[in-house]
């Protein structure tokens, strides 16, 4: 193989126009180490390889290969990104180095054929490491080319040794060795062959070129989801097709399975077609056929699970089909990606539809499109590759012929699709099938003429099915060999090394779909058959030059961009390429979102995004990197290498499908989202937990929920507190009005008014974690209904019910809400250019549209509120409120002050100081004093000497006593205060027991009473409440004027009143016979019958005590005259002990007063 | 508006406007326009105030709800109030004067009834100060905050009452500037039209038109009726002064246009409408779609209503009838 020349070793700058491509393929056989140059570029690596890293993508529209100053600009620009390639290179700098060195070293070497060759990476020094490699290969005894040794660079190893050898030993360099190396095998090969599979090879790597071009640029780039609508929306199209296409086949699956025996019109699988996977899963499929009637599966889906099982086979494999497997692979592969091209495919995806186009039919005699070519695939009606590529082919023309207007849209894409087909074509291997039987007594003939082995022809197709499946497991590797081996063929198999070890060994993401570039033999220097067009021709041309230039990629931007250049649009090369190569992806990532946001709303029911075992590990391996870096910088490459070689065997077992060609940024689950650092874990040194949450938390600052001070709420709260004592004087010329109206008051008549001053009560300390207001309602709207309810007072209102104040609230709310909007809106309003700059060059000044008086202006009036409305509340309902109410507070005072007048003015609240003007001396008596007169008679009765009074006057709460009471009423407290001494401990009660005791003058008495109390304890009067106490009628003067004559003897009272007995003591002394538990001893004696009172006559016969008993029953003694007198005495002395309250302090009560005394007190006196 | 209805108050309405500034004769359109307008009014508030002694628990309406209705026009309020003062005064002084037959004839006659009463108001305190007016408490003054009656007292003048008095004292002086140069007979004319009322002497045929027994009770007491006189003649007034300055801008606009392209056009319809031209003043009368300028500008909700009223943006269909 002439392998070892490097023709189209171009610079950069010196990419020549795919013409010339002749003659480099005729002299040399073409290097296959396409992925070689590859993974420099995927690693950005700074090295010369790196070179070309960036300029993939420019390099695309090199429309202009001619033009010296593009050429530069272009040379220029892959150098800068070179340097920033190194710059963010992520390999470890050891490896870096040691792979720059190569090239470096290897330069000098290589043969520069030509005269613009540039440094050319190829690097001899490389050879005897793959030699080495080789070794290792043998296990994968890859029938392909012999090439292919050289070419694999050492699989396993790379593995161990880390990513670092990969790049290394891929790249083209290897050509050279690996062409020495394989001249034996060489020799063998037809060359037409050769040229075809490397052609084939050269065009997959193209096609991985661009993606890796892709990848690398989503470095560069950001992209947008923009277009993943699109991408989805044709991806459906395309599954849709392709479902159909399934149904039908299945279908005439089934149709065609129903003739057999079987009832269920299942198929034995043994009779269906499982590929060469029948061999080895013989007794499982056996097993299965007999169970058959128990699988629930039709015979599609066993079939497809069976060669699920084996993965390393194609489902198009089988047994009696020799090439069928590549051959419908390759075409397979071919057919989807031209489906894949939604953009210009989506026309040719069906059958053209009579309705749409009547006169199709009648003009277009053999219809064809993708769909009936993937069911004539499925139903494996293609015999050889040049069946496929005329069906293909066909359809472009029939979309020319049908659609003759140069302008139409569809030739546009035809168009397109014809070249994409071109591009595609050469994937597909020169394969006719042939029957297994055939082919082996071939082969036999074969084997016997010569050892070598004819049959690498059905090898190679292998070998590019196998570099088709991007994964590149090595599992499927060893599938190859497996079906091989029953063949026997391949001598050469050991030897023959694949090189998807590179693959493998590389680790980086990037590199996962990157296996297809294995070089097959390049056998001959032929062209492929199938580029018609310049383009294709061009495209291959390119690539050799490319390959010698170690620029892959470049030559395959070239012919990336060719199709653009002279197809259907002008795009952003670099953003088509991204576009093409990341459809898939895209559209896959933009369904699973669009499933989750359909109908413009979360779907919480659909299942959720769950990351795949791959994107796991793709994870994984960029935090381990990440990590590598951060070590790099302080420890040695060892350090780094560890992690990174653990995390790959880890990764290993797991590894699924990785082919995703898309920027991790791009899809949602290619990371962990942060953790914010207050929820991260922290421990200090003592292993105990930092919280690191509370430094966030903040107290409410104090003072939110309460009226702030101002001006006016002093105003407001200085009314309120006016109303209230305004009330309270309101609430005193009540009782006064009370007072003179009503003849007796009751202790609780007079509620006292004594409002609470008002105090607004702020919320609790709060604490909250973050700012901004309190957002808690109902705190907010019970403030808002405590202003609302002091405005209410404010306005006068001392009460109301809580729905007035609710709605109320309400509307406040409201009302309040809709000037908070209108002033968001103001403030939000976009800011104008400001118009005081004239020159037009000056940099647009911006500013607010309204300032912020404007917009609290702008607001009030757009709520019907204005500044003047506003000042003439505070000015009227306010402040003139304030004078209003103090006029009144005023009046209201002067008006208790006149209904007082003569008991008190100013005075306490007693009245005691009422009389400070001087006036007093009437009222008290002391204006006598001056002129020596004993007005009241004090001075007569010595009363000046007994309690030492300096002036001989009434004391004021004696006169006023009613007053007096009503005052004590309202500040009991203050009265309570005053007793000095604890009161003496009440007498016992007088039972039958205590009798004994008492004196024996009254013994006979208390028994009377006892008896008539059934010998139940006897209640004092005092005990009793006030109005049940006995009380003498008040004698009073008849309206003749005359005082009746003291014997009544008619009535049991004597009093002259005409009343008739209360009927408290009627009813008294009906209790008193039923033996009630307190019978007043005093009524009883009083207002017993005739019958009771002959007993006491008996009694009170007795002299001596007679005189103060007979007080109480002054009404049956003849010398009630002289009474008064006697009484006077006990009444002064006894004062304390009297309830002078109940009535004036008249001389008439005296005697009444006296009567009130029990029997022990009457019997001290005496 | 009902056109089969015959206006009744035609003449009044005119010497009302007479009053209030328009100087030539109002058309009989205009004239049925204001009554209509000035019918609705007191329908609608008389409608109002029966709602509002409804809510009481009383089934007759007080001058309390009366005045409730206007209590933002504190300038009005307290002309009704000095009013309603005035009215009382004179009741008392009629009863007295009954009692002693002194001196009633001369005071019955330099009472201006109804709406001179509030224009002859100041000028008859000097004259008889042995009659205190009583003054005119309303139920949400600071007064009737407490329980106790505040007590009247003398020397106070209500500073508030001296600010409201301002606007009549303002009327006033408008009033004297424009009878400054009248002749006598002039001035007779003016004094009558100054007694121009709906009510005065004419209860019954207020009673009919107002709709009393339908819209309220039938038998009102009389203060209600004279409150309603009062009230409407201020009706007629304000309708009167903005249907005015809406002439007035028009003629201002007019002449500036008339003037520029065809002032032929605007003076022939000036002739055609001279023929209503008092000879004295030479100006045309309102007309009837100045008074429903007037009106729909008297009607325009103030923006604090519609803020107060919007709901989801949108405010309600109907706003309620405005009192003028």
């Amino acid at each position: 193989m002439s392998l070892g020349h490097h023709h189209a070793w171009l610079p950069p700058g010196h990419l020549r126009p795919p013409d010339d491509l002749h003659d480099a393929r005729s002299t040399n056989g073409y290097s296959r180490s396409f992925s070689g140059p590859r993974t420099p570029q995927l690693r950005a690596s700074a090295d010369a390889d790196g070179l070309h890293a960036g300029t993939l993508i420019s390099d695309a529209d090199l429309a202009t290969e001619d033009d010296p100053c593009i050429a530069m600009f272009r040379d220029l620009y892959r150098r800068s990104e070179a340097q920033i390639n190194n710059l963010f290179a992520n390999q470890k700098s050891a490896e870096e180095a040691a792979r720059s060195a190569v090239p470096e070293a290897e330069e000098p070497p290589t043969q520069s054929q030509r005269a613009d060759e540039s440094a050319p990476p190829p690097a001899p020094a490389k050879k005897p490491a793959r030699k080495l490699d080789d070794d290792d290969y043998d296990d994968y005894d890859d029938d392909d080319d012999e090439d292919d040794d050289e070419e694999t660079v050492s699989p396993p190893k790379p593995k161990s040794l880390g990513p670092s050898h990969d790049p290394s030993g891929l790249p083209s360099p290897s050509r050279p060795s690996s062409g020495s190396v394989s001249v034996v095998l060489d020799v063998q090969k037809e060359l037409k062959k050769e040229t075809l599979e490397d052609i084939r090879k050269k065009l997959e790597e193209d096609k991985k070129a661009t993606e890796e071009a892709a990848k690398r640029s989503f470095h560069t780039l950001f992209y947008t989801l923009e277009n993943d609508r699109d991408a989805m929306l044709d991806q459906q199209r395309l599954e849709e097709s392709e479902r159909q296409v399934e149904a039908e086949m299945s279908g005439q699956a089934s149709a065609g399975n129903n003739p057999n025996p079987n009832s269920n019109g299942y198929g034995s699988l043994s009779s269906a077609n499982l590929g060469a996977s029948s061999l080895t899963l013989k007794n499982l499929i056996a097993r299965i056929d007999m169970k058959r009637t128990m699988v629930q599966a039709s015979d599609a889906e066993l079939r497809s699970l069976m060669s699920e099982v084996r993965k390393n086979r194609s489902k198009w494999a089988s047994e009696d089909k020799i090439g069928q497997e590549e051959l419908y692979e390759a075409a397979e592969k071919v057919l989807s990606e031209l489906k894949a091209m939604t953009e210009h495919s989506t026309a040719f995806l069906t059958r053209v539809n009579k309705r749409d186009a009547p006169d199709y039919y009648t003009i277009i005699k053999h219809p064809m499109d993708l769909g009936t070519m993937t069911k004539k695939l499925k139903a494996l009606q293609y015999k050889s590759k040049q069946e496929f590529v005329d069906d293909i082919n066909l359809i472009w023309s029939n979309c020319f012929k049908y659609n003759t207007n140069p302008e139409h849209f569809l030739r546009k894409h035809a168009l397109y699709m014809k070249k994409e087909t071109e591009k595609l074509v050469p994937l597909i291997p020169e394969i006719v099938i042939r029957d297994r039987a055939e082919v082996e007594a071939e082969e036999r003939r074969l084997q016997l003429a010569e050892m070598d082995g004819a049959d690498e022809s059905d090898d190679e197709p292998i070998m590019s099915s196998r570099g088709r499946k991007a994964p590149g497991k090595s599992t499927k590797k060893g599938a190859a060999p497996v079906r091989n081996t029953p063949s026997g063929s391949e001598p050469p198999a050991g030897q023959a090394s694949q090189p998807p070890a590179p693959v493998r060994s590389d680790s980086d993401v990037a590199m996962e779909g990157t296996q297809n570039g294995f070089a097959t033999p390049p056998p001959g220097g032929t062209q492929t058959p199938s580029d018609p067009a310049g383009v294709g021709a061009g495209v291959q041309g390119s690539q050799g030059d490319a390959m010698e230039i170690d620029g892959l990629i470049p030559s395959n931007n070239n012919t990336l961009t060719a199709l653009p250049a002279s197809g259907v649009e002008s795009e952003d090369p670099e953003y088509k390429v991204w576009k093409q190569v990341t459809k898939k992806d895209r559209a896959v990532i933009a369904a699973e979102r669009h499933r989750l946001f359909k109908g413009d709303k979360l779907n919480a029911d659909e299942p959720a995004l769950l990351r795949t075992k791959a994107g796991m590990r793709r994870w994984l391996r960029n935090q381990m990197q990440i990590n590598a870096e951060g070590d790099k910088a302080r420890e040695s490459t060892v350090q780094g290498m560890d992690p990174g070689a653990a995390g790959e065997t880890l990764a290993e077992g797991i590894e699924v499908d990785e082919d995703r060609v898309i920027p991790d940024y791009y899809d949602v689950m290619s990371g962990v989202p942060d953790l914010p650092p207050h929820l991260s874990w922290k421990e200090d040194s003592d292993g105990n937990i930092v919280d690191a949450s509370e430094e966030f938390l903040r107290v409410l600052p104090k003072g939110s929920f309460i009226q702030p001070d101002s001006k006016l709420s002093r105003k407001m709260d200085a009314n309120m507190r006016q109303m209230q004592e305004t009330r309270k004087v309101c609430s005193k010329i009540g009782v006064v009005k009370q007072m003179q109206l009503q003849s007796q008051m009751y202790q609780n008549q007079f509620q006292k008014y004594q409002p609470e001053p008002f105090v607004e009560h702020d919320v609790p300390a709060h604490v909250m974690n973050d700012g901004g207001p309190v957002v808690s309602p109902w705190v907010c709207k019970a403030a808002l209904q405590r202003s609302v309810a002091k405005i209410f007072y404010h306005t006068g209102f001392e009460e109301y019910q809580p729905s007035a104040l609710d709605a109320v609230t309400d509307i406040a709310s409201d009302f309040f809400q809709k000037i908070g909007e209108t002033l968001k809106s103001y403030m939000e309003t976009p800011k104008l250019p400001a118009t005081d700059t004239l020159e037009p060059t000056a940099a647009p000044q911006w500013k607010r549209a309204y300032t912020e008086p404007e917009m609290v202006l702008h607001t009030l009036s757009s709520v019907g509120v204005d500044v003047e409305s506003l000042e003439s509340y505070i000015k009227d309902d306010v402040e003139r409120l304030g004078t209003k109410l103090s006029t009144a507070h005023d009046r209201l005072r002067s008006l208790l002050s006149e209904l007082l007048r003569p008991a008190l003015a100013d005075g306490g609240e007693d009245g005691s100081s009422a009389f400070q003007d001087g006036s007093e001396q009437f009222i008290g008596g002391d204006f006598a004093e001056d002129i020596d007169e004993d007005f009241f008679g004090f001075k007569e009765l010595g009363l000046d000497k007994e309690f030492g009074l300096a002036t001989l006057s009434v004391p004021l709460h004696l006169l006023q006593n009613r007053m007096y009471n009503a005052a004590q009423a309202q500040n009991t407290s203050a009265a309570q205060a005053v007793t000095l001494f604890p009161p003496p401990p009440a007498y016992p009660r007088i039972t039958s027991e205590t009798l004994p005791s008492q004196i024996g003058l009254v013994q006979g008495f208390f028994s009377a009473k006892l008896k008539t109390n059934s010998n139940e304890p006897l209640v004092e009067d005092l005990e009793l409440p006030p109005k049940q106490r006995p009380m003498a009628a008040r004698p009073r003067l008849p309206a003749s004027g005359k005082i009746q004559p003291p014997s009544a003897p008619s009535g049991p009272t004597t009093s002259p009143q005409k009343r008739p007995l209360p009927p408290s003591a009627s009813s008294q002394q009906f209790a008193s016979k039923l033996g009630m538990s307190e019978p007043s001893k005093k009524k009883v004696k009083k207002n017993s019958g005739a019958g009771i009172g002959a007993s006491e006559e008996g009694d009170e016969a007795l002299p001596g005590v007679d005189g103060t008993k007979a007080s109480a029953t002054n009404d049956s003694k003849p010398n009630n005259a002289d009474e008064p007198s006697m009484d006077a005495t006990p009444d002064l002395s006894g004062k304390g002990d009297m309830d002078v309250g109940l009535d004036g302090v008249g001389a008439e009560g005296n005697d009444n007063a006296a009567s009130l005394t029990n029997g022990t007190v009457a019997g001290d006196a005496s | 508006m009902a056109t089969d209805r015959t206006p009744k108050y035609r003449q009044e309405i005119q010497q009302m406007m007479f009053v209030s500034g328009e100087t030539a004769e109002p058309s009989v359109e205009t004239t049925t326009l204001i009554e209509e307008i000035v019918r609705q009014q007191v329908i609608e508030i008389l409608a109002r105030s029966t709602t509002l002694a409804t809510r009481r628990g009383v089934r007759s309406i007080s001058t309390d709800d009366l005045i409730f209705l206007i209590r933002h026009d504190k300038a009005k309020v307290s002309r009704l109030k000095t009013f309603l003062s005035w009215k009382d005064v004179r009741k008392n002084v009629k009863d007295s004067d009954d009692k002693g037959g002194a001196d009633a004839a001369d005071f019955a006659a330099a009472d201006d009834p109804i709406a001179g009463g509030v224009v002859a108001g100041p000028q008859d305190v000097a004259s008889k100060p042995k009659n205190k007016r009583a003054r005119v408490g309303l139920a949400w003054d600071v007064n009737s905050f407490y329980s106790v009656q505040v007590p009247e007292r003398e020397d106070e003048e209500d500073e508030e009452e001296e600010e409201q008095n301002y606007a009549t004292l303002q009327r006033l002086a408008a009033a004297d500037e424009r009878t400054k140069h009248m002749t006598k007979e002039e001035y007779v004319f003016w004094s009558e039209c100054r007694q121009a009322s709906f009510t005065y002497r004419k209860s019954k045929r207020f009673r009919e038109w107002a709709g009393f027994g339908i819209v309220t009770e039938s038998k009102p007491n009389d203060d209600i009726v004279d409150i309603l006189g009062f009230l409407t003649f201020e009706i007629v007034q304000t309708l009167t002064e903005e249907a005015l300055k809406v002439k007035e801008r028009e003629d201002r606009e007019k002449n500036r246009r008339g003037g520029a392209d065809n002032g032929e056009d605007s003076k022939k319809r000036k002739r055609e409408t001279g023929l209503f031209d008092p000879p004295e003043e030479g100006r045309t009368p309102v007309e009837p779609k100045h008074i429903r300028e007037a009106y729909r500008k008297l009607q325009a909700t103030p923006n604090k209503n519609i803020a107060m009223l919007l709901h989801n943006g949108r405010v309600p269909a109907r706003m309620p009838l405005r009192l003028i």
